[in-house]
């Protein structure tokens, strides 16, 4: 039983960071219909940026975030504004292949850059985990999910309480009633897409004390990323809490009761289901 | 036996219930009038017969043979077509490349397919078009491609939804007087239609649904005169 | 058959150049070059005659690579019949795939094909009884190929440049006879609009899972040769999801659709990858994505489709040319 509560309780801890990557990629589909496969590298960024952070200014990793946040978001606004803006009117094929290129391209020049070692961040007061009712949990883990907590509750307040956070959630449920209302969708789109970004980054920063960290870590963390975002719903943000928490308790349980071996696939065996039985998800949007 | 039998159709999107317990007939060589405020639910009834939506209960059954639960295209290869409210061409094909596709279901061998294109482009008057990018079209020019397209397969019944919607008067009568002729060539013809002007110009009868029920059935002339049916369209105060 | 004309002249070239081309390294570029035309026409197929994006096509190169392998090591069935054997095996495999992923349109369809390869990935990493696990396989020697009096040893390149080009020869070969076939004018069809498609008759399940099927043909061949060529296989060198990205580049690259798409794209980026080993030494996946980026942007046809464009006879309507009659 002890077992059984250890491990729900840090599938959900790891669970909810992976959820703040797909808040991110949900959060630029639901506005623009675009699915950014190079999302996985924005949160590498963020992982890289605490880690060099730490290293070389001996900054408190999770303090980073208030540099890395900010800055991925103007960079994600950079990106949208003058790269993929153009590629959006030739076709979802298009931009889908536009960003896969664009993600083996940052991930390669990251791979030149800082080499393909596998790195990890050690926190000073990361070395013991806490103990509350028994069950272990690390405090880098305990630390990054309040932090999650946190950022995601702002994040709700910003879309539900001010005029952009309204306008971003209109354009994502009508483009076409949305622009009838007298809203900028173009600014909301470039702004939407500097959010996600920098959600990405968030989550990546929030991550890098948990995980190893190397340059193609997107790779796996996309495929997560996605798993996530379908058993949610492509557009839904709670879909994608919801989501995050559900794969890290699975993938938990499956580590410790069917198979370690296997536990990565448990999460696609799901996702499949789940995209053939209930596409929009267990929260989705539901625009096919 | 009728061609067409829908019995007890039914179906519930979410907590919607669309179409109910709807049973009518059509019977070889009719234009039958399907009619009724916007959302009574006849091209859900469309969708429903053709195979692009499944029903929750009931049957549908042409020449006596069950056509529930099939996919479109098996519906098609038994003999129902149907054209879309809002046209699908294949729009980076040419107009002839349109019909020919839909002509490959009856004629595997692409001359035949081609051939049969050709007269079919001549009967709805799409002949002098058959080069133009379907994309490019006029509306008139795209409802007729839609109509070529489904004759192609050289259908039984013919089910078309909203033919008329944006065309001008001149138009109407032209596009009713082709509906006319395909009746007189032998196919059996369902008509959607809010055109009122078509609907009692070339329906022998008339289905009248208003929330997803048949409110009356019966000649054009006769139908639109029962409360009921004066009801749905204007509300209680203009029967 | 006067289209043909080009596309045969080019072929006798080709099996001409192990006559003239002495070099080990032209003829092992050569052969990296026939091997990728050959994965992406295979992707092609599927991707841009059917429009069904898929992200885990090599998991069918996989199937293919791991099945001649198998075959050779474990039943000593040699490599000539184990490659078309791979094809056949990832055909088939495709099927069942085939029937429950195309229930899903678009990107859905494109995220499933995405989990169903990394679970191939997985069961090869697991299933050691079959797949050997992580350590993969390793060929050590070829047998020799007796054909009519002839005797072919495997240790210069060239009998594999011609293994290659034959192989590249009937990858596109087949794209081009799909593409006048009636089945590849309900592909045309599905493409431009589903729901139309299926109004007019076209059973749009069947077609895509008949040209899946064809897809993972190649794929598989694709698969063999290369378990044949390089003789070493392991779940990270070919399930891995870097070499369906490479597929898609190729296709998207050469000409998304066309029947020399592929080739152009292989010779492009082998050509990219190689300049780059040159003078950089690392890096050529770098350059993959930059040129993915650029073509997109500048040259979405590809440089196969727009080199056509300028070539074909401009008194065809444009039209007209797209149902490949």
């Amino acid at each position: 039983m002890e077992t059984f509560v250890q491990s729900v309780v840090s599938g959900a801890l790891t669970g909810s960071l992976y959820a703040m990557i797909g808040v991110g990629l949900t959060v630029v589909f639901g506005v623009m219909r675009i699915i950014n496969l190079a999302h996985g590298e924005m949160v590498m960024l963020g992982m890289f940026g605490a880690y060099w952070a730490q290293a070389r200014w001996h900054l408190d990793p999770f303090l980073s975030i208030l540099l890395w946040a900010p800055l991925m978001f103007l960079a994600g606004m950079a990106i949208y504004r003058f790269l993929l803006r153009k590629i959006v009117p030739g076709g979802e094929l298009n931009t889908l292949l536009y960003t896969a290129g664009l993600s083996l391209l940052v991930a390669n020049v990251a791979l030149l850059a800082w080499s393909g070692d596998y790195r990890t961040i050690s926190l000073s007061y990361g070395a013991e985990p806490v103990r509350p009712f028994g069950i272990a949990i690390a405090v880098p883990l305990l630390v990054a999910f309040a932090l999650a907590y946190a950022l995601t509750a702002a994040l709700w307040l910003f879309l539900t309480r001010t005029d952009l956070g309204r306008a971003i959630r209109a354009t994502s449920q009508s483009p076409e009633a949305a622009i009838l209302m007298g809203i900028d969708v173009d600014r909301v789109a470039t702004f939407t897409f500097g959010l996600g970004t920098a959600l990405a980054a968030a989550a990546g920063v929030l991550l890098a004390p948990s995980l190893y960290l190397y340059p193609t870590v997107g790779e796996l963390l996309i495929v997560k990323c996605f798993v996530i975002v379908v058993l949610g719903g492509l557009g839904s943000i709670p879909g994608a809490i919801a989501g995050g928490v559900l794969l890290g308790v699975v993938e938990s349980l499956g580590a410790v009761y069917v198979s370690s071996t296997y536990k990565d696939g448990i999460g696609f065996v799901i996702f499949l289901a789940v995209l053939l039985y209930r596409p929009a998800g267990l929260f989705g949007v539901g625009r096919s | 036996m009728s061609l067409l039998e829908v019995e007890g159709l039914s179906v519930r999107f979410g907590g919607l219930r669309a179409v109910r317990e709807l049973t009518f007939s059509v019977e070889r060589g009719e234009i039958l009038g399907l009619i009724g405020p916007n959302g009574a639910g006849k091209t859900t009834v469309f969708n429903l017969v053709t195979g692009f939506v499944r029903p929750s209960a009931g049957v549908v059954r042409l020449e006596g043979r069950p056509l529930t639960g099939l996919r479109p295209h098996a519906v098609v290869r038994r003999g129902a077509a149907r054209t879309f409210q809002i046209v699908k061409p294949f729009p980076g094909l040419s107009v002839r490349e349109n019909v020919t596709v839909a002509a490959f279901v009856r004629h595997p061998v692409r001359r035949d397919a081609e051939a049969r294109a050709e007269e079919v482009l001549e009967r709805v008057g799409l002949a002098h078009r058959a080069g133009t990018a379907a994309g490019q079209l006029t509306l008139l020019d795209q409802k007729r491609l839609e109509v070529a397209k489904a004759l192609a397969t050289s259908p039984r019944l013919l089910l078309l939804d909203e033919p008329m919607g944006g065309l001008n008067p001149a138009e109407v009568d032209a596009a009713s007087a082709l509906v006319a002729r395909i009746r007189d060539e032998g196919i059996t013809v369902v008509l959607v239609e809010h055109v009122m002007k078509a609907i009692m110009a070339i329906s022998s009868r008339v289905v009248v649904m208003n929330q997803g029920e048949k409110i009356a059935e019966g000649p054009p002339a006769r139908v639109v005169e029962e409360p009921a049916v004066l009801a749905a369209y204007f509300g209680r105060r203009g029967a | 058959m006067r289209r043909a004309a080009p596309w045969l002249a080019l072929l006798a070239a080709a099996l001409a150049v192990p006559a003239v081309v002495r070099s080990s390294f032209a003829l092992h570029v050569l052969v990296l070059v026939l091997f990728w035309a050959t994965l992406g026409a295979a992707w092609n197929v599927l991707g841009g005659l059917a429009g069904q994006v898929s992200f885990g096509h090599a998991a069918l190169v996989g199937v293919g690579a791991y099945t001649t392998m198998i075959l050779y090591l474990r039943a000593g069935i040699a490599p000539w019949w184990g490659i078309p054997a791979g094809g056949a095996v990832a055909a088939l495999a495709s099927l069942p795939v085939g029937i429950v992923c195309f229930r899903l349109r678009g990107p859905y369809f494109s995220l499933a094909t995405l989990a169903v390869a990394e679970l191939v990935r997985l069961v090869a990493q697991n299933f050691e009884a079959l797949t050997n696990g992580p350590t993969g396989f390793l060929i050590t020697t070829l047998p020799p190929l007796r054909l009519g009096g002839w005797t072919v040893n495997w240790e210069a390149k060239g009998p594999f440049y011609v293994t290659a080009v034959l192989l590249a020869a009937v990858a596109l070969a087949s794209t081009a006879w799909l593409k006048g076939s009636r089945l590849g004018a309900w592909l045309v069809a599905l493409r431009e609009n589903e729901d139309a498609a299926e109004a007019v008759g076209i059973d749009t399940t069947r077609a895509k899972v008949l040209t899946l099927a064809h897809s993972a043909f190649l794929a598989g061949m694709g698969g063999g040769f290369y378990a044949f060529y390089f003789r070493y296989v392991d779940p990270d060198a070919v399930c891995n999801i870097g070499l369906s990205m490479e597929m898609v580049f190729i296709a998207m690259v050469g000409g998304l659709g066309t029947v020399g798409g592929p080739l152009a794209g292989a010779l492009f980026l082998t050509a990219v990858a190689e300049v780059v080993r040159e003078h950089f030494q690392v890096g050529h996946l770098v350059f993959y994505g930059l040129c993915m980026m650029l073509v997109i942007r500048f040259l979405p046809e590809g440089i196969w489709g727009r080199l056509h464009r300028r070539i074909a006879r401009p008194r065809r309507a444009a039209a007209d040319v797209a149902l490949g009659g």
